[in-house]
């Protein structure tokens, strides 16, 4: 392939993520707010589940936005704010789970992409690469993504995924410069562990 | 539109050239190293020739006590062999048979080109960090503010994160394209070209430092009034004043007086105190004309070396 050729099939390729995460990703903001979402989600299940930061959603009763423009009643079902991981459930809401990619799998310098709405802007694509992955010290297991990705407040809760459109984490805060995002296998844990609880 | 599926995968470009990155970042990773040489976190370091580790000077806090952690994790003591702040480049020495030590694939300058996708590589700790971005500009040899001389000013569009200066700048084949600093410029993190580090690098293993020229004497620029630069035929409207100079120095030796202003050295006009310091580079005496109280005047004065300012190799 030409180099002009491979360019030009790079940035259709960086456009096919950038709609796959489009699909996936809501606009969170309190329930009546007409303004620009606060903060990002990822739609987590078919049925209506979502994943945001902790520090997206301060009331119980919340409003997503999906990209077609639709909005939703959400209620947080589970919120914990150590890890600052929030689950709604929005009912009427029906999308397509994120594929996951693997976290053990990530190597510094691979391509990284983050959806969300960094101050008010709706639906923002951003581009990096991976920095490192912060482990724990003690089991060894993934703490933090840390991506050379520029993000800003209102991509917190949105998704950061691989070259090949894998949600590989949730945007969350800015250290240092870099984005750093809560890997999926906690999120994945994390769900596991609240949803017996939204059954109840 | 749908997702890319499983078979768009395989072909598709993003996913290559984002296996290309994460291999160049590979494969100088396994030539930089974490140096430990201040209190903050580890800077990186590159491994430029076998037993040989370039750095960047201002992240080298002490002479000695310095330790290395290598790409295979093994933590050495290695020893300074000197340092140019000019270039704000250190050179250590590693000991005999460092374990995993892999000198790193060199590219010639002229590969520099402004929008090449580089990567900066680092390790500020155990393991290997990137950061990617494009050369947003390559200009001609330029002097620092250290008065140390860059064969081209190669400045990067990207972030240079604590502790990457002294680490590599990466073409996507893992080639190293030079040494990044944050410590020379203030604005954009710029890049030390490969054949100013082998020039660097050369003459510090051989003699422990970088020579710069030196006449031992303090100047500020002036502005001379056009009468005199008409009646004497000065070759700029702007020359530097005397206001201190160096008993005993190769100025002062040279006749030269507090209030003397500056004019030429070997018939190149000295406009600032870069001027002065790009002229004194050779041992050779030069010539230095000069006004002292309105009147033209010639001296030879010949260029000393920069005395230490104490600890060695400054």
């Amino acid at each position: 392939m030409t180099a002009a050729l491979r360019a030009i099939s790079a940035q259709r390729d960086v456009g096919l993520v950038a709609d796959s995460l489009r699909e996936i990703t809501v606009a969170v903001h309190p329930a009546g707010a007409r303004r620009a979402g606060e903060g990002a989600g990822v739609i987590w299940h078919p049925a209506g589940l979502l994943i945001t930061n902790a520090h997206c959603v301060r009331h119980r009763r919340v409003a997503a936005r999906t990209s077609d423009g639709r909005t939703f009643d959400a209620e947080v079902v589970a919120h914990e704010p150590r890890l600052d991981l929030a689950l709604l459930v929005a009912p009427g809401l029906r999308g397509r789970a994120p594929e996951l990619g693997d976290v053990e799998a990530l190597r510094p310098g691979e391509l990284l992409l983050a959806l969300g709405h960094p101050l008010g802007v709706r639906e923002a694509l951003a581009m990096g690469v991976l920095y490192a992955v912060a482990r724990d010290p003690r089991s060894g297991s993934a703490r933090w993504i840390c991506a050379d990705v520029r993000l800003a407040p209102g991509n917190s809760g949105g998704p950061l995924a691989d070259a090949a459109g894998r949600v590989v984490g949730i945007n969350t805060m800015v250290a240092g410069g870099l984005g750093l995002a809560i890997p999926t296998p906690v999120v994945q844990r994390f769900v596991s562990r609240a949803r017996p609880a939204q059954a109840a | 539109m749908s997702a890319p599926r499983t078979t768009d995968r395989a072909a598709s470009t993003l996913v290559a050239l984002s296996t290309e990155l994460a291999d160049a970042v590979e494969r100088a990773g396994r030539s930089t190293v974490a140096i430990h040489a201040r209190r903050r976190i580890p800077s990186s370091g590159v491994i430029w020739r076998p037993g040989v580790v370039v750095a960047a000077s201002h992240t080298i806090r002490r002479d000695d006590d310095i330790s290395l952690t290598l790409p295979g994790g093994e933590t050495v003591e290695v020893t300074l062999a000197g340092r140019d702040p000019g270039t704000d480049l250190a050179v250590l020495r590693l000991p005999n048979g460092s374990p995993g030590a892999v000198a790193a694939t060199l590219a010639p300058d002229d590969v520099l080109r402004v929008g090449s996708l580089v990567l900066a590589v680092g390790r500020p700790g155990d393991t290997v960090t990137a950061s990617l971005g494009a050369i947003s500009a390559v200009g001609g040899e330029w002097r620092t503010w250290q008065g140390g001389s860059v064969d081209r000013f190669v400045r990067l569009d990207l972030t240079i994160y604590d502790g990457f200066s002294g680490g590599p700048l990466v073409d996507a084949a893992g080639r190293v394209l030079g040494v990044n600093t944050s410590g020379l410029t203030r604005a954009a993190a710029i890049t030390i070209p490969v054949s100013t580090v082998n020039r660097a690098a050369d003459e510090l293993l051989a003699k422990g430092h970088v020579r710069r020229g030196y006449a031992g004497v303090a100047v500020q620029p002036v502005e001379i009034p056009e009468r005199l630069v008409r009646d004497h035929s000065l070759p700029a409207e702007s020359a530097l004043l005397v206001v201190a100079a160096e008993q005993g120095g190769p100025a002062d030796r040279a006749g030269i007086l507090i209030g003397d202003v500056l004019v030429a050295l070997d018939g190149a006009p000295l406009r600032e105190p870069m001027d002065l310091l790009a002229g004194l580079s050779g041992r050779a005496p030069v010539e230095v004309r000069l006004l002292r109280g309105g009147s033209p005047l010639s001296v030879s004065l010949t260029p000393g070396d920069r005395p230490s300012r104490g600890g060695r190799g400054r």
